[in-house]
């Protein structure tokens, strides 16, 4: 398939570059610039760290959540979806994956998906937001594969015994999406509605999509 | 009081040659400096000093004058290019 993009380019900027030395200079330029701004009251290393702990915890773009409200609610998207979700994530206008194809499992009466990384932390950040940090640990990569049942009752979803559990393996090249099951009593729900529903847990797999609100 | 209590979409999720480094979604940073110039630029135009497009501009011009096609050994990484966008950036607001 030529849209397999293994050939994107990746950033070309996530290796370290600079000696210990020069990461010294450059840190002393800063710590410069830092002091003479916070003498003229234009920062404060307070706001300074907020900015960047906002920054390293934001969780980015949920995109994911309306791709599984569409699929919800247009069977021919789903259709689309389960055919090459790469295709029908971008047609929402989605962008940002780089070079990783994405796959789309659905979640049915008979079938549960979850999705891990076993190797390292591999996530597709452009539609599921950054990965919670139960994602990246040694305890789920590893369990999850071993004992899904377990794993998925500790984190509060029991499972009934005759589903079927398939767990997926992300790797750099192929990423996963889990359309959950939409859940019971949304049918008067609008798309916007049903997305905000979608959890990010339940398009890992491990948790279900949440019930609606008591409304109507 | 925080000024920044959620992230700006227009500055996590730029686009193109100026979009930030991420891993798997997570922002790298190779040093504490790195995240102090990052913080610096985002809480300067936060604050009105400059506008972001103004700094951004410089940033992509940089990355771009530069050959990102390759990860070349001893070549200047993202944050460099951030923080003489910056200097720049305030020089020209002659706040430097």
């Amino acid at each position: 398939m030529d849209d397999h993009a293994h050939d994107a380019p990746p950033n070309p900027y996530l290796t370290a570059r600079r000696s210990p030395e020069e990461t010294r200079a450059l840190a002393e330029r800063v710590a410069k610039l830092e002091k003479l701004l916070t003498d003229k009251g234009l920062v404060d290393k307070a706001t300074l760290d907020h900015v960047v702990e906002v920054y390293e915890h934001d969780i980015g773009p949920m995109n994911g959540a309306r791709v599984v409200a569409r699929a919800w609610v247009d069977d021919e998207y789903r259709g689309r979806l389960l055919a090459n979700a790469t295709a029908a994530i971008a047609e929402l206008g989605f962008s940002g994956l780089q070079g990783e194809h994405m796959i789309a499992l659905e979640n049915t009466r008979d079938v549960h998906n979850v999705v891990v990384c076993t190797l390292c932390s591999c996530y597709p950040w452009p539609v599921l937001g950054l990965p919670p940090t139960w994602y990246k640990s040694p305890a789920y990569r590893s369990r999850i594969v071993i004992d899904p049942r377990g794993v998925l009752a500790e984190l509060g979803l029991d499972l009934p015994d005759d589903i079927e559990v398939r767990v997926w393996d992300s790797s750099a090249e192929i990423r996963y999406l889990v359309i959950p099951e939409r859940p019971t009593g949304s049918g008067h729900l609008s798309e916007s509605e049903l997305a905000a529903l979608v959890t990010r847990d339940s398009m890992i797999g491990v948790a279900r999509a949440a019930a609606p609100g008591p409304g109507r | 009081m925080s000024e920044a209590p959620q992230a700006d979409p227009g500055i996590a999720l730029m686009p193109g040659l100026e979009a930030l480094p991420r891993r798997s979604g997570e922002l790298v940073f190779h040093a504490d400096w790195e995240r102090r110039a990052f913080a610096l630029a985002v809480t300067l135009s936060e604050r009105g000093l400059f506008s972001w497009d103004e700094f951004r501009e410089r940033l992509v011009a940089r990355i771009a004058a530069a050959d990102t096609t390759a990860d070349i050994p001893g070549a200047p990484g993202y944050y460099e290019h951030w923080l003489a966008a910056l200097e720049q950036t305030l020089e020209r607001k002659r706040l430097l």
